[in-house]
């Protein structure tokens, strides 16, 4: 693509799902994510990079989606929120949030969630300072972290039981 | 968000050099975006074009080769820190990527992104120092090689040209040496660093420093190593008042490049205190 674009034409996955659309050059992912294809689960909260809310799975690995052009999407795989849960029963994190109190308010719940998932698929069996590093791009004003940790902890815990 | 700004992504070096050699001027280049996407919101981006580099195969990778350490400007820090060449070749890189940003700020944020940005308290710039390293720039009329201290010219202004990318820098590797880089923050996660220093050092038969690479962070225009720490050390047999004079030195030195400033009562300290604890563990092991 050497020709400059104003709108851009790009082909990626959602969810497993194959979507194209024409998203504009200076367009943010998230813009995209939320406002054209109705995924609200991710979320603004700063815009900056800081608070991770916009948390999403770009090939397997959490990003900033405020901090990604729409165009930047081309050809990946995207994973949010909402393509946690499937088979007709909700994530084991969103299960163990739930069990946890891990959610207040929520806003940050969907960007957690990302970040947690991407963390245990490198560290299955993480101790408390590896999820407190995996998690520390993504800002909570309501829980105070801890029943986050927890929520962690008992998925982790869960695989450990479920391999031995 | 801009609606007149236009996307190009070309898919090789020589296209976007290319292109930059007709349109570098009106272009600036998209790495990982995590610094360029907050200009792109905050309307300061007067670009016309946003060149994405990230479909580049000449920016990406790490590898040994006869040169030096190789690492494409293309690398994520991700990359950086999980590599097990850069662990043993250049463990002082590795630690300034582990606590940089957050892991998606590092799974995005890239270290061509890092130095071209010239901030004065890029993590990558002072181990990048302490390496001697090249840093490779390709343009309209080939390709030109500089130091890595001088790919910036003061905060925020690079002398990577506006028709030039940065390639890949070139590191000469260190094995087996101490190694150190530590930053101060206002906290631990998703802190500009306020004062951070890299070190590179070995000891000679008699137990003197033998060599040492010093570089300051954060608290000069530029990142800059300082040679009156590294001639004061080399030699001497360390301990708590060597070392303690040469962090007054480093501080002595930043003051006369960066002049006393509002920061300088809390800055000269601080260089102070973190030197004493970036050299330490070298005076412990006698
Ligand atoms: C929340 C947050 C936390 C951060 N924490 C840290 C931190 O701890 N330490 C730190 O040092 N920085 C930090 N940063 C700043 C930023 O992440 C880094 O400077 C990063 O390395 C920039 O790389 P990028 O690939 O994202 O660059 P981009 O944003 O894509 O580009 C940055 C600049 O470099 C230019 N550029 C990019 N690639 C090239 C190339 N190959 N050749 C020529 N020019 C190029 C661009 O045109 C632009 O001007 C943080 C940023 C955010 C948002
Ligand atoms: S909205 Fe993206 S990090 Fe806050
Ligand atoms: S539950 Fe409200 S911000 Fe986390």
């Amino acid at each position: 693509m050497i020709e400059p674009l104003k709108t851009v034409p790009i082909s990626f996955k959602v969810n497993g799902r194959p979507v194209s659309l024409e998203v504009g050059a200076g367009e943010t992912a998230l813009h995209a994510i939320r406002e054209r294809l109705q995924l609200t689960g991710a979320k603004e909260g700063c815009g900056i990079g800081e608070c991770g809310a916009c948390t999403i799975l770009v090939n397997a690995k959490a990003v900033n989606a405020c901090l990604m052009l729409a165009a930047q999407m081309d050809g990946t795989s995207i994973r949010t929120v909402e393509g946690l849960a499937g088979g007709g029963s909700i994530h084991p994190l969103q299960k163990a949030f739930l069990d946890h109190h891990a959610v207040q308010c929520g806003f940050c719940t969907p960007g957690l969630l990302m970040s947690a998932a991407a963390l245990l698929k490198e560290h299955p069996c993480p101790d408390r300072r590896t999820i407190a590093d995996g998690l520390s791009g993504n800002l909570c004003r309501c829980t105070g972290y801890r029943q986050i940790f927890q929520a962690v902890e008992a998925v982790a815990q869960g695989e450990k039981e479920k391999t031995q | 968000m801009r609606s007149d700004v236009r996307y190009v992504r070309p898919s090789s070096l020589g296209e976007a050099v290319g292109f930059l050699s007709d349109h570098g001027p009106e272009t600036k280049p998209l790495a990982g975006g995590t610094d360029l996407l907050i200009s792109i919101r905050s309307g300061e981006l007067k670009a016309r074009y946003v060149m994405d580099v990230n479909r580049i195969p000449e920016l990406k990778g790490i590898a040994m080769t006869g040169e030096g350490l190789s690492i494409g400007a293309g690398t994520t820090i991700a990359e950086i820190a999980s590599s097990e060449t850069v662990k043993r070749l250049a463990p002082v890189l590795r630690k300034s990527c582990l606590s940089f940003g957050s892991p998606q700020v590092r799974n995005a944020a890239t270290i061509g992104g890092n130095i071209a940005n010239a901030s004065p308290s890029a993590d990558t710039f002072p181990p990048l120092i302490v390496h001697e390293t090249i840093a490779v720039l390709s343009g309209p009329d080939g390709e030109r090689r500089i130091p890595v201290e001088e790919a910036a010219a003061g905060p925020y202004k690079s002398n990577v040209g506006s028709r030039e990318l940065i390639v890949r820098f070139i590191l000469k590797p260190s094995e087996g040496r101490f190694f150190e880089f530590l930053k101060i923050g206002r906290r631990k996660t998703l802190a500009i660093a306020r004062v951070s220093m890299a070190v590179l050092a070995e000891k000679d038969m008699r137990g003197a420093v033998g060599f040492i690479r010093f570089c300051l962070g954060s608290s000069t225009p530029v990142p800059c190593r300082i040679v009156e720490v590294e001639d004061f050390l080399t030699g001497k047999i360390l301990n708590e008042a060597v070392v303690a004079e040469g962090g007054r030195l480093a501080a002595e030195k930043m003051i006369e490049i960066s002049g006393r400033r509002s920061t300088t009562v809390y800055k000269e300290p601080a260089v102070k205190g973190l030197f004493n604890r970036l050299l330490y563990p070298m005076v412990k092991n006698d």
